[in-house]
Parts: structure tokens; C-alpha cells; sequence
């Protein structure tokens, strides 16, 4: 490979680096692609608070406007926000301005569908199409689309997310929360969540300004700061955003960062308890945490590829009654089909209010199991060989091939192994009943990969 | 009276891009592609530092400004927005700001189709014809600064640009005089730029006023260019009215066109010989400058009060340069547009207005006496539509046929223009559309047309 890419077009957006790749001309041609794509309507905006977000908001809404579209800028908000937005005002179509977990030098565009929905694989491969012809409706200046601007997007979120959590329960318990919020989309909204279901709030990296104190991704290795500030504050739990609201992961009263596997293990757990029917979905890479809350509950749980879109349209397909992906991204039907860390908060401290319970504790409720991540610079040609080299490794044991390859072997351990849909790489990862196990499952197949592509 | 012939559709792509700015017709030519392209030049071109935005009311502007705004971000400019205002009050917040330059999002006069970027530096006057041509070799080598995420500034707004144009304005006229004259005015904003400034303002010298038009947000009811076909409905309401005088802007306020107490349109060229007649009559000191293709009347004006009269090629930014080289009391244009040195060096239709009922005050004269005070002349207009790859060679080809007996001088500073002791006709490529203009100036309404009538159709021969 020449160099890092900076650039990544593909079904889950657009993705580049501001000041290279990420230019006004490639933003203006796929905002004039989607409103091509619409047909015209009303497209919501919301941005996380990245520095570059406001250039891109320009070109966007010039883009939008020159097909016919009319759109309505939400502001700094989480990426869930833009989604509740997208079905509250009734619009065509949302994008959101965040480029997630990666870096601040980092933005990218997410396309969403009427119903709020990420554009599902198929749907972004249209707006690829739309982009790449390049023949975009052009609208006269007597219709061009108008620009309005809503300011109670996060309020309406706030609120959905706290009719419908035991506000009671979490208020008697009076946890007192530590929040770092990445000085991300989720910083002011998180802290006044939590305030309003009658948390003792501490904030940190609450100053909504894009530049990242830490890697935004709410994995163990970053969250040494929120760690000591749980310890420090003699704290009941410890939350951690990344960018754009849309993960979650947690630290212990003991300030032990449990892992984002844990959040939907927790959040699984408590949307199971509801009366309504329905499976749990997750991806195929997600922790068995959430077969021990299926099996606790009686619930059925159904594994979709990876990704966001693929996990809410198996929602959508099977009447799911909870759903979310192992990094930490929760999925409530009740709210919305879309990763909100918010409605996660929620979920949990609800959880240990019911239960009465601490995060430890809580954790320590499910057998032990170990997950191990890792991935494997690879090039995009020879993914599909490393698979392939895989199977033939595993042939005889239990596989599951809709993504990928994942390995089932004794005490419930298993290997996924699959081409990233955002890098140019091969993830695997292995879970075990001890991280000995999983460690060694996981360079086994990768020691196989590497070889299979050099 | 502008004579349009031939068919605009066939003749090229609704787009210009010159000297004067880029231009062109939204859904067609003009996209958001170009615009962000166009922006991302000046902003490399003028960055880094403070760049202003401003746009007339055409709807269109909506959809430019955000492109603009996102190019010039991305090259590391901080972008202010002025929002709706008058392009003179944009220049005059350059000058005043320590920005680096303005990009003006209008079309002028064009009609509600079109759209333009007019491009200032950093003293407020439209970048010169060098400078222009430096800003295109930049968007056409495309290599623009690209600044890094924590280099890209916030978009600010400056929402009193248009407030402070016109005090800069009030404290060049004789407000007492004005208010004391208790005037009567009735004004035609076409919906443009002015429309949510000009009543305030007339009504703050005392004026009675009477406006139409004055809705920034409908369409323009007219072509928005201030000539006497366009007059119509403010002719029929200053007679309705009974009001002293009626003024027409056109849609970013540059070029005013005049009615007079008797409902008549005497055209546009007298904009400049009132605007003179109040400038020199005061005493202002310096030369007066217009273009070649302006009226005779102006050299007697100039002469009245023994100044100099230079003549500029056509377009703003050289009377602007000539104004600021020549150190002129006043420059201007036949269209209508005026530069008023003491203010600021754009095209500034407000500043005429107002020098004008300065002047209906201080000679406590009807408008129509002083209009009929001015030395008389009949001018004729006339447009060609031409395929900008042939004007130039049309033009060429007419110079070699040339045969003037009456003509004693001809000027090839723009174009050709052949000027009589008592008539000139002047024969230019305009630098906004793809046309050739004929102008044609004569004692006798009569002569004037029948010369512009010759030479339309020697070009139209040539073509």
C-alpha cells in the first residue's frame, strides 16, 4: 500500500481526513447524489462537535439545496439525535456529520433513510451509484429547497429517553455517576440526562468542542481518566461516550473498566424483562454474554452481520424486544431503531436500581468469559482468501458463514473472523471461558491469515 | 431602450467566467461544484484571514452562500456573513474591517434565473482585471491550501453592515436640508437588496415615503435592472402619489434609475449628471470620471464647473481604480451606478439617492427642472446576442471595414468607439453575457437611432 488512506467510500458513508481527502467538492457531490437519490423532500443535519463540522454542514446543505432539497439543521447533537429527528419532523431523509470514534482530523457523512434508519447496504450502494454517474438533478432557482433550523431536537430525544426509563427507581438509588463525555456530541445531553433521572453527575470532558482529550473509542485502554475519577470521586459507575453518542462503556464502583461488552449485556438484560415478545439481536461478534441473558429471560437470540444497519433491519424483521452491537452500542426498539448511548445510561442504571445491585456485581452475574480483538492489515483483494484458508483450517467443526467465518468450538468458545466494512483489514475475535483460551484462538487464526496473505 | 435580438439558449451555456466574477444560471451552469471551487480560489488567492459574504435577495442565494461558506473555510478563512445587504455595504465592511476580501453573491441587474460571485479585495473595490486573471489561474490549477481540521475558523455574522453603510452615507449630505425640504419620495426596491433599507433610511431625512416593491422576500416583479421599461408601476405610483420624485434600485443596490414629479423616466444616464451637478456644485475637489459609454451631458457638467473629464473602460472596478487614481470628486456610470469617493469606492445606489434629494433640497427645484438643466442628448442601447467565441472577432473584423467620415476619434480602449462632435456610438463585448452591446449617443432621438440601427446591423453582418 502507498500510504494510510485517507479516503474510505463505501456502504457505510464517507469517511476522510479534513484538509486532504475530505474536501468541499467530494461533500457538495454526495450531498447532490442523496438529494438526487430522494427525489427532493426535507433532509435533517445534525454534526458532533469536530472543528470541521461546520465546513461540511456548508457544503452539504449547498449540495442538498441545489437538487430541491429543504433542509433542517439540528446543530451539535448525537448521532441518535439526528435519527429521532429524521422521524419527529417527518422528514425524507437525516445525515449525520461524525466520524465516530476515529480521531478529530477525522469526519464523514452517515446517510439515513424517512424512518431514521441508516441506509442499509443495498440503499448505499443506489447513493454510490447516484454519486459516481454523476448526473444530479439540478433544480431552477424558483425551486430550490429552503434552509430552517430546529433547535429541540436533543430535548425531544432527552425526553423520549426518559418516559420511557423508571425514573422513580433511579432517583430513590441516587447513584452518584461519573461521565466522560470525549468533549463530544454527548457532553451536555448526557449530564442533563443523568441530573434529570436524579444522578449525582460529575462531568468530565464535558466541553463539546471536538478536540479529543483521549481516543474516542469507550474501549479499557482509553479510559485510564475516567478510572481514577470513578476511585477519586468515590463514584457508584463511571460512563463512557465516544464522539457521537452512539457507544457506551462502563466502569466499575472499584474503577475497573468491565469492557464495552458489558453495556449490552446489561442493556440486553433489562429490555428482556419487558412484557412485549420478541427475540435479542446482536452481530455475530458479539460477546455469548447476551445467550446467558436470552436464556435467563426465555428469548431466542438471533445474530446479524456487523454492523448497525444489519443488526436493526433483523430487529425490524423478527419484532425484537432489545438489540445493540458488543462496542458498546445499544439499541432500544421502545425509542428508536439506533445505537444511543443515552437510552444505554438509562437502561442500566435502571438495571441496578431494580436489582439493587453495583456494576461489579452485576458483571459477576454472568459466567466468566474472556474476548479477544484483534485485526490484520490486509489487503482488500486477499480478505476472502483468509477466509476461505479458515474454513478449510476449521473444516468439521460447527461455522457459521454469513459474515465471514465464525469457529464454534468446546465450552462455548468461538473465532469470528471477517473483512472490516470500514478498513482495509481482517478482524478476529475470539471469547473464551478464560482469556488464555481466547488469546490462543485468536493468533491461531491469525497466524493462519497472515500466512494465507503474504 | 435595450433591443434584445437572437436567441440566448443557442448561442452558448448560460456561464461567465471573466474578469468580472463568475456567473451563471442556477440548475443549469451554476453549481454548488463550481461555487466551492470558485471559493476555495479566493480563499487561497486572499488567505488567510477575515473574508465577508454578502448576498442580494435572490433565492438562489441560499444555496450559494453555504458553498461559498464552505470553501473559503476549508482554505482556513474566517468567514463573516453579512446576510442580506446592498454590495456597496459589503465593500465599505471590508474596507473597514481589516477583512482580506468580500465575496458578493449577486447576479446585479441579471433577472432571478442567474447568480454571480463578485470578488473584493481587501480596500473594498472588485479585484482589477490582473488580479482577476491571478484568481483564475488559481482555480484552474485547483491546487487550493486545504487547512487542517484545528485550522478551519468558525463562521461568524456581522448583522449591521447595512446600518453602518448608510451612516457613512447620512454624514456625507446635508441632512438638515433634507428634512427641511420635506420631500415626498417614492422608491422601487424590486425586492432587492435595499428593500429593507432604503424606506428606513429616506424616512430617517425627513421623506415621506412611499414604497413598492420593498419585500426582500418575493421575487423580483421586474427584470430588477433600473431602466424605463422596467418603470413602469413607479411611474404610475409617483403620479398616484403626487410624490416629489420616485427612485428605482436595481437588485443589490448599485445602479438607481430616476422618475420625475411628472411620472416620467428620463433614463439612467441622469443618475450620473444629478449625482455630478450635487458633488462638483458643493465643491468637492478632483476630476469627474465615467466610462466611454456614457453620455455626452456629463462633459458639459464637468465643464460647467471647469474639472476634468476621464473616461474609464466599462464596469466597476475601472471607475473604481480611475476614481482612487484620479483622485475624482465623483465616478459613475450611464447604467446608473456611482461611486462617491468620500463614502466608498463601489457602486453605491443608496449614496446616489441620497445626493440626489440633496440636491432637490439645496435648488428647492422640481427634479424635472434639474434634469431639464442638463445639456440634452438622445442615447439608444442595443444588445446582440453573440457567441462569446466570436465576439472578439467580430469585432475585430468591423474595426478593418471602418469607414467614419464623421467621426474624429476613434478609442479602442473597449471595443470601438467612434465619436462625432455631436454623436458617438460605441460598439463592446459585455464582460457579463454573452452579448455585444451598441450605444449610441445624438443631438436628436431620431439620428441616435438610426446610427445605432446601422451599426447593429453591421455587426449582425459580421456575424
Amino acid at each position: 500500500m502507498a500510504g494510510i488512506q485517507t479516503l474510505k467510500i463505501g456502504v457505510s458513508g464517507v469517511r476522510g481526513i479534513v484538509g486532504q481527502s475530505l474536501t468541499p467538492q467530494l461533500i457538495v457531490g454526495f450531498a447532490e447524489a442523496f438529494g438526487t437519490y430522494l427525489g427532493g423532500g426535507v433532509v435533517v443535519i445534525g454534526r458532533d462537535p469536530r472543528p470541521s463540522g461546520e465546513m461540511v454542514l456548508n457544503a452539504l446543505m449547498g449540495g442538498l439545496l441545489s437538487t430541491g432539497c429543504s433542509v433542517i439543521d439540528v446543530g451539535v447533537c448525537p448521532t441518535p439525535t439526528v435519527q429521532h429527528a429524521v422521524v419527529d419532523l417527518a422528514a425524507d431523509g437525516g445525515i449525520a456529520i461524525t466520524a465516530s470514534h476515529h480521531p478529530s482530523e477525522w469526519n464523514a457523512l452517515k446517510f439515513c433513510r424517512e424512518d431514521g434508519v441508516f441506509l442499509n447496504q443495498y440503499q448505499a450502494e443506489e447513493l454510490l451509484n447516484v454519486y459516481h454517474q454523476g448526473a444530479f438533478a439540478q433544480r431552477p432557482h424558483h425551486a430550490l429547497g429552503r434552509v430552517g433550523s430546529d433547535e429541540g431536537a436533543i430535548n425531544r430525544h432527552l425526553s423520549k429517553v426518559l418516559a420511557a426509563v423508571d425514573r422513580d427507581a433511579i432517583a430513590a438509588m441516587a447513584p452518584k455517576v461519573v461521565i466522560d463525555s470525549v468533549n463530544g456530541a454527548g457532553a451536555d445531553c448526557a449530564e442533563g440526562l443523568l441530573e434529570k433521572m436524579g444522578c449525582e453527575v460529575v462531568a468530565i470532558n464535558d466541553v463539546p468542542n471536538g478536540r479529543f482529550p483521549r481516543e474516542p473509542e469507550p474501549i479499557p485502554a482509553n479510559l485510564g481518566q475516567l478510572r481514577e475519577a470513578v476511585r477519586e470521586h468515590g463514584a457508584d459507575i463511571g460512563f463512557a461516550q465516544d464522539a457521537d453518542g452512539d457507544r457506551l462503556s462502563v466502569v466499575s464502583a472499584a474503577g475497573e473498566a468491565i469492557g464495552e461488552e458489558f453495556t449490552l449485556a446489561f442493556a440486553a438484560d433489562v429490555m428482556a424483562e419487558r412484557d412485549a415478545p420478541g427475540p435479542l439481536v446482536t452481530n455475530l461478534s458479539t460477546s455469548r454474554m447476551i445467550d446467558e441473558v436470552g436464556a435467563r429471560h426465555g428469548r431466542e437470540v438471533i445474530r446479524s452481520k456487523v454492523g448497525e444497519v444489519h443488526v436493526v433491519e433483523t430487529m425490524i424483521a423478527t419484532g425484537a424486544v432489545g438489540g445493540g452491537e458488543g462496542n458498546g452500542g445499544v439499541i432500544d426498539p421502545e425509542l428508536h431503531y439506533c445505537r444511543d448511548n443515552l437510552a444505554a445510561m438509562a437502561l442500566i442504571l435502571q438495571g441496578m436500581a431494580w436489582r439493587g445491585c453495583t456494576v461489579g456485581e452485576w458483571a459477576g452475574s454472568f459466567a466468566p468469559a474472556a474476548i479477544v480483538k484483534e485485526k490484520l492489515s490486509c489487503p482488500a483483494g486477499k480478505t476472502q482468501r483468509a477466509v476461505l484458508a479458515l474454513v478449510r483450517h476449521y473444516e468439521g467443526r460447527e461455522m457459521d458463514l454469513t459474515e465471514g467465518v465464525k469457529v464454534f468450538f468446546d465450552d462455548g468458545a468461538w473465532m469470528h473472523a471477517r473483512p472490516s466494512n470500514t478498513e482495509p483489514i481482517l478482524r478476529v475475535i475470539a471469547e473464551a471461558d478464560d482469556h488464555d483460551t481466547a488469546r490462543w484462538l485468536c493468533d491461531e487464526a491469525l497466524e493462519l491469515a497472515r500466512c494465507t496473505i503474504c | 431602450m435595450s433591443v434584445l435580438s437572437g436567441d440566448l439558449s443557442s448561442a452558448s451555456k448560460p456561464l461567465k467566467i471573466t474578469i468580472a466574477g463568475v456567473r451563471g444560471v442556477v440548475g443549469e451552469t451554476l453549481t454548488p461544484e463550481l461555487l466551492v471551487n470558485f471559493s476555495q480560489a479566493f480563499g487561497t488567492y486572499a488567505g488567510p484571514g477575515k473574508v465577508l459574504v454578502s448576498r442580494d435577495t435572490r433565492v438562489s442565494g441560499r444555496m450559494v452562500e453555504p458553498c461559498v461558506c464552505s470553501g473559503l473555510t476549508a482554505t482556513g478563512c474566517e468567514v463573516v456573513r453579512l446576510g442580506v445587504c446592498p454590495t456597496a455595504a459589503l465593500q465599505l465592511a471590508v474596507r473597514q474591517s481589516g477583512a482580506v476580501g468580500g465575496i458578493a453573491i449577486t447576479a446585479g441587474h441579471n433577472d432571478a434565473r442567474w447568480n454571480a460571485l463578485k470578488f473584493c479585495r481587501e480596500d473594498g473595490i472588485y479585484l482589477n482585471a490582473k488580479q482577476a486573471e491571478e484568481l483564475l489561474n488559481v482555480y484552474h490549477q485547483k491546487e487550493f491550501t486545504k487547512a487542517a481540521w484545528d485550522e478551519l475558523p468558525p463562521v461568524g455574522r456581522d448583522d449591521f453592515a447595512g446600518e453602518r453603510h448608510l451612516a457613512a452615507i447620512r454624514e456625507q449630505v446635508d441632512v438638515e436640508a433634507i428634512r427641511a425640504a420635506g420631500l415626498k419620495i417614492a422608491v422601487d426596491c424590486a425586492n432587492g437588496a435595499c428593500a429593507q433599507f432604503t424606506p428606513g433610511f429616506l424616512e430617517g431625512l425627513g421623506c415621506e415615503v412611499v414604497a413598492i416593491n420593498d419585500d426582500p422576500e418575493l421575487p423580483f416583479p421586474h427584470e430588477p435592472l433600473p431602466t424605463p421599461p422596467n418603470l413602469s408601476q413607479l411611474r404610475a405610483l409617483v403620479a398616484a402619489a403626487k410624490a416629489d420624485a420616485g427612485f428605482a434600485h436595481d437588485a443589490d443596490g448599485d445602479r438607481l434609475g430616476i422618475v420625475t414629479e411628472a411620472g416620467e423616466a428620463p433614463g439612467e444616464e441622469y443618475t450620473l449628471c444629478l449625482a455630478a451637478e450635487m458633488v462638483l456644485g458643493r465643491g468637492d475637489s478632483g476630476p469627474v470620471v465615467t466610462n466611454l459609454s456614457t453620455t455626452m451631458a456629463i462633459d458639459g457638467i464637468a465643464r460647467k464647473y471647469g474639472r476634468e473629464l476621464i473616461r474609464a473602460g466599462v464596469g466597476q472596478v475601472f471607475i473604481a481604480e480611475s476614481a482612487l487614481n484620479y483622485e475624482a470628486a465623483i465616478a459613475g456610470e450611464g447604467s446608473g451606478g456611482i461611486v462617491f469617493p468620500r463614502i466608498n469606492y463601489a457602486h453605491d445606489s443608496i449614496a446616489a439617492l441620497a445626493h440626489i434629494l440633496n440636491l432637490m433640497a439645496e435648488r428647492g427645484e422640481p427634479i424635472s427642472r434639474l434634469i431639464a438643466a442638463v445639456p440634452k442628448y438622445a442615447i439608444v442601447k442595443r444588445e446582440i446576442v453573440c457567441p462569446p467565441q466570436r465576439a472578439y472577432t467580430v469585432l475585430e473584423e468591423l474595426r478593418r471595414g471602418l469607414d467614419v467620415p464623421w467621426a474624429s476619434e476613434i478609442n479602442l480602449d473597449d471595443g470601438i468607439k467612434l465619436i462625432g462632435s455631436d454623436r458617438w456610438v460605441h460598439i463592446r463585448v459585455s464582460m457579463t453575457e454573452p452579448r455585444i452591446r451598441v450605444i449610441a449617443e445624438a443631438a436628436a432621438q431620431g439620428l441616435a437611432m438610426d446610427l445605432a440601427d446601422d451599426y447593429v446591423r453591421l455587426v449582425e453582418r459580421k456575424m
